[in-house]
């Protein structure tokens, strides 16, 4: 693994929004834009460029994404019409949203260490996409957005549901429960179903809103194709995977996910407990460890 | 008209029954489909198979099986020889190419076939009743002959999974969506749509407003548009297929959050707006539904009030446990519910005391034949007058004239929504109307 990965997924430091209160915004016109564009026959890539290059730090963030080792193109990236013409539009639309994500999971007051472990998960994940060489059913860049977008609706919650962190220490203390389970003893819903409403909303593909969904479900990871499709199955495993790597590297936000949900996320994966050891043993890290 | 006779032995033909062989098929279908494109004249092809033929042959011997094709294939010359180029694809599989073909007539085809195919043929002291299965298909001028007859197969193919003894169109094939149902070809392609549109941006909301008599904004109604590569799809054609794939769950939940992000966005405008949403049976018997309008109105960060669901009528065939547990929850919440399209379809009096419903909406059935259609008129005074004694809001759908406005206004009805006051609009259209009402 390199630094590009690392760098890529950052945004940069020149980045300077104030979201404050207003929380999740419903989703960003960009998308919706890139959206119109794909259904035309020929998509105005001149049009996308001016709107993506409106908003610099945007532009600049895609720009690292193309060019980040996810995707391995031997050229660079020199300017956003180049970034959306290697990337395609819907790898295009996928990092816009996981940028929009990042920033206004930035300025939510009080969240900043979750998110930062959010991104290490993400990055992580996208790590071990690459590692296990998963590009036909898990490309890099959909296990490092479903990361980000996995626990979004936490954010959420903890905004509109006073005591909600009190209910998640409850459901990272407890070995045995389903953690959603846990949460909608105490709650009128959970994160995940939140965080696949705000998935499939900001035009993420179906099979990331629905892993969202699932993602702390262990009979739905059992049951395999009959209810999740294989993409969705493993990037739940992989983000599985990659928490506990993170976790185990940084030693925090603790949970025990790994011990209800591992072995699933293992048979998911068709990996044993010597090939987390060697992963555990290569991430980098700049990938698992550092902040953003 | 198919070759026969002196031309048997030519080839191109089947040496045992003299119709086109697999070869002379395709060429002629080539001519045939180029006549078709010039002339403008339609074209049908019919792919019969043989149901059971193989325990014929494994019980007669192929002999046997020789002397079944041999009749039938003289009693098929005899009735269709004249209105079809016959061939024979191998074995028990006929193809028939029947120029200036329509639909309907395809069918007649089809039919006379099966009952022909149907006449009991005797093997030595057997009595043998065959059947047939037939996939039909229609020539397209785009598509290429081969195409053409490999979609009759597929058709053929079909009508065998169902049974056999039997004609299916193709298109009208039932063949597995992306979620394992089985689908029309016309439905799989729309399914396929709906997944584009909920993954690229396909979809949006317009909104019509119900308007008080004193010109005050009761709630704007959330219509959902969907629109992929330039081709807009009606609900009318969504929502069976929706229901059907369960993707329904999905478009409900956009709309839902979408529904209650634009009232936030009015919100936020300072032109606070209830914004309804169409609310169907099946996403009501869905796992998860009272937790998914929570969600909604927690990612929009909006109080619930802002948002109602419109109940529509197939809610009404039956009101289970789970339905009244989630109306209960949703009313719990301080969502308000509307009864939609009331008074025909499945919707009755007594939903009126089962369903905690605040509002009424009336069908346009009865608007629209008003003020001419007296005894409409008298029931919607009747049913206006229960509902306010059941203490909720009577709205008119498919108002139109100022004539029908008024009328409702002067039998006390409480607001009314149609063409008259304002059509559907998208977003933005509305956040100007809204203002310039102010």
């Amino acid at each position: 693994m390199t630094d590009k990965v690392f760098s890529a997924v950052t945004l940069g430091d020149a980045i300077d929004v104030s979201i404050n209160d207003i929380g999740i915004p419903p989703r960003p016109a960009i998308l919706d834009r890139i959206g119109r564009e794909m259904h035309l026959p020929e998509p105005d890539f001149h049009h996308l460029e001016q709107l993506i290059c409106s908003d610099v730090a945007l532009a600049a963030g895609l720009l690292k994404v193309a060019n980040s080792a996810y995707f391995g193109f031997r050229t660079r990236a020199r300017n956003v019409i180049q970034a959306l013409t290697m990337l395609g539009l819907d790898v295009t639309s996928r990092a816009l949203a996981g940028l929009i994500l990042r920033r206004v999971f930035k300025t939510v007051h009080g969240l900043e260490q979750f998110w930062d472990f959010s991104a290490r998960v993400a990055r992580t994940s996208g790590w071990v996409a690459q590692q296990l060489e998963l590009p036909g059913i898990v490309p890099a860049d959909e296990a490092y957005t479903f990361g980000l977008f996995r626990d979004c609706g936490i954010a959420i919650l903890t905004r509109r549901l006073p005591g909600y962190i009190d209910v998640l220490r409850l459901a990272d203390a407890d070995g045995e429960k389903n953690y959603t389970a846990i949460e909608d003893a105490a709650c009128p819903t959970n994160h995940a179903l939140v965080g696949s409403l705000l998935a499939q909303d900001w035009w993420l593909p179906a099979e990331t809103s629905l892993a969202i969904r699932h993602h702390h479900d262990v009979l739905v990871l059992d049951r395999g194709e009959s209810v999740l499709s294989a993409a969705s199955g493993h990037l739940i495993a992989v983000a599985q995977l990659s928490e506990h790597l993170v976790q185990r590297a940084t030693q925090q936000f603790q949970n025990r996910e790994w011990d209800k949900l591992g072995a699933a996320c293992l048979r998911q994966l068709n990996l044993d407990e010597a090939a987390v050891s060697t992963l555990e043993n290569d991430v980098p890290p700049e990938v698992v460890a550092d902040g953003v | 008209m198919t070759g026969t006779g002196d031309s048997m032995d030519a080839v191109g033909f089947d040496s045992t029954t003299g119709f086109l062989d697999r070869g002379g098929c395709l060429r002629t279908a080539v001519r045939l489909a180029d006549a078709s494109r010039k002339e403008r004249q339609p074209l049908g092809a019919l792919w019969l198979d043989l149901d059971r033929f193989k325990q014929v042959n494994e019980s007669f011997g192929h002999l046997g099986g020789d002397a079944v094709i041999g009749r039938l294939a003289a009693q098929l010359r005899d009735e269709f020889s004249a209105r079809a180029e016959i061939c024979r694809m191998g074995g028990d599989e006929f193809v028939f190419l029947v120029p200036n073909c329509s639909r309907a007539q395809a069918e007649e085809v089809a039919g006379d076939v099966l009952r022909a195919v149907s006449q009991p043929i005797e093997l030595g002291n057997i009595r043998l009743r065959p059947s047939g299965s037939i996939g039909v298909a229609l020539f397209d001028p785009v598509e290429d002959p081969l195409s053409f007859l490999e979609r009759a197969d597929r058709a053929m193919i079909e009508a065998k999974r169902l049974g056999g003894g039997r004609y299916v169109i193709s298109g009208d094939e039932r063949v597995p969506g992306r979620l394992g149902v089985l689908l029309a070809r016309e439905e799989l392609a729309i399914e396929s749509k709906i997944h584009l549109a909920l993954e690229s941006g396909g979809l949006t909301l317009h909104y019509q407003p119900i308007i008080h008599f004193d010109g005050s904004i009761e709630a704007v109604e959330a219509l959902m548009r969907c629109n992929v590569a330039g081709e807009s799809i009606p609900p009318s054609k969504i929502i069976p297929v929706a229901e059907k794939t369960g993707l329904i769950v999905r478009l409900g939940e956009w709309s839902m959050l979408n529904a209650a992000q634009h009232a936030r966005h009015l919100s936020d405008l300072g032109l606070p707006t209830r914004v309804a949403v169409n609310v169907s049976r099946a996403q009501l018997t869905a796992p998860r539904f009272i937790e998914a309008l929570y969600s909604a109105f927690y990612c929009a960060d909006i109080a619930p009030e802002l948002l109602e669901l419109e109940l529509t009528e197939s809610l009404f065939m039956d009101i289970s446990d789970t339905v009244q547990a989630n109306l209960q929850a949703a009313k719990k919440a301080g969502v308000s519910l509307a009864i939609d399209d009331f008074g025909t379809g499945y919707s009755c009096l007594a939903d009126l005391k089962n369903i905690p419903a605040s509002k009424l909406k009336l069908d346009r059935a009865f608007i629209r034949v008003l003020p001419e259609d007296k005894r409409s008129l008298a029931v919607v005074r009747a049913i206006g007058q229960l509902a306010r004694e059941l203490g909720m809001i009577v709205v008119a759908e498919g108002v139109e004239t100022v004539e029908q406005f008024e009328l409702l206004a002067d039998i006390g009805l409480d607001a009314v929504q149609g063409f008259h006051c304002a059509r559907p609009m998208d977003g933005q259209a509305l956040v100007a109307w809204l203002r310039n009402r102010r």
